[in-house]
């Protein structure tokens, strides 16, 4: 190995690159040893001067100038920003109190009187738009009812008819069955005497 | 906990970067603003600190092009003033002197690796240029540091 191909500077800040032969080469090179001597005073130097405190504290997150701003740490609290809603609301009122447009009712030449007629007339007409709708139904009422108490009579005399033709039947029925017997009857009764 | 752990470190960084107190206090604030921000989009844990100082790479290169014509880019940052009332002693007056001659990439590849302790490849992803382009930086700033504060003939610090 030769003083060319030793990186002197490379050893003397600690990342050698030559491997194991380097070391060797400067301990036996004196201008190398010399050269590293005086990197190394160098170092040593440089190193005297201490790093300089800091003015003031860095400020970070948890410092003054990264606090949120007031609208910030009200818009994060609830019960703070729930006065400031009701406070909004107060003066919303208290503002529409004083600003809200006066309603003015213009006379149209209509007197009180003239209004409680047409209200009585409205009324009268309403109310009785009323009654005859309700007279209406109760009447298509009590026809739906009559026409149903027809046809149950009408049915119940079909029935009655049909049920009365069927017992005269029956009765013509007995009847010569009963005449058929007294006939047998009389005969048996002869022949015996 | 983010802040208080690395507020002091990224402050000097960005502080030996723009050469203003108040300038690095706000560039501060707003790289860990952003990384607060931004934290869900860091993919890899272990690399939160080579994301971090991009971030406040970022930042202090935004404030320098914005104060600075392209051109006066790499002029020195006035940090002896500023600096001068709290490192009275001699070696870190040289120091100061020998640091504001670097350009500010040249400088920037000291903090990293010198004072932030991170290796090529980290430095590398937090300035987004080839490892290359980084070793050719800082083998440079060395140099000149190296003449400033230790002679070859001497070997000491001037």
């Amino acid at each position: 190995m030769t003083c060319s191909s030793v990186d002197l500077k490379a050893y003397a800040l600690g990342e050698p690159s030559g491997g194991p032969g380097e070391a060797a080469h400067i301990e036996s090179c004196e201008s190398c040893r010399e050269e590293l001597e005086r990197l190394r005073v160098t170092q040593t130097a440089l190193l005297s001067l201490t790093d300089e405190e800091v003015p003031q504290r860095i400020a970070f997150v948890s410092d003054k100038i990264f606090e949120p701003h007031w609208w910030q740490r009200m818009w994060r609290s609830g019960p703070a920003m729930g006065f400031a809603a009701a406070a909004l609301l107060a003066i919303a009122i208290f503002a529409h109190a004083f600003v809200r447009p006066v309603t003015v009712v213009q006379s149209t030449g209509i007197s009180a009187a003239q209004v409680q007629r047409m209200v009585a007339t409205e009324v009268d007409r309403r109310v009785t738009a009323e009654v005859a709708k309700v007279a209406a139904a109760s009447n298509a009422r009590e026809a739906r009812a009559a026409q149903m108490l027809e046809a149950a009579e009408k049915s119940f005399e079909l029935q009655r008819q049909s049920d009365i033709a069927m017992m005269q039947q029956t009765a013509r029925y007995y009847e010569s069955k009963m005449g058929q017997l007294m006939v047998a009857s009389n005969r048996n009764y002869g022949g015996a005497q | 906990m983010l802040v208080s752990r690395w507020e002091k470190r990224v402050f000097n960084y960005i502080l030996r970067l723009v050469g203003n107190r108040e300038d690095a206090l706000d560039l501060s604030q707003d790289v860990f603003l952003k990384a607060y921000q931004n934290l869900r989009k860091l993919e890899d844990p272990g690399r939160f600190a080579a994301w971090l100082y991009r971030i406040a790479h970022n930042e202090a290169y935004s404030l320098l092009r914005k104060n600075r014509p392209e051109g006066e880019m790499a002029m020195e940052p006035s940090t002896a003033n500023a600096t001068a009332r709290m490192y009275p002693m001699e070696l870190s007056l040289a120091v100061e002197r020998a640091l504001s001659r670097l350009t500010v990439d040249q400088r920037e590849a000291v903090q990293l690796k010198v004072y932030q302790g991170f290796k090529f490849d980290e430095m590398a992803e937090i300035l987004g240029c080839p490892v290359s382009t980084i070793k050719s930086r800082l083998y440079t700033a060395l140099d000149l540091l190296k003449e400033s504060l230790a002679p070859a003939n001497t070997g000491r610090v001037s």
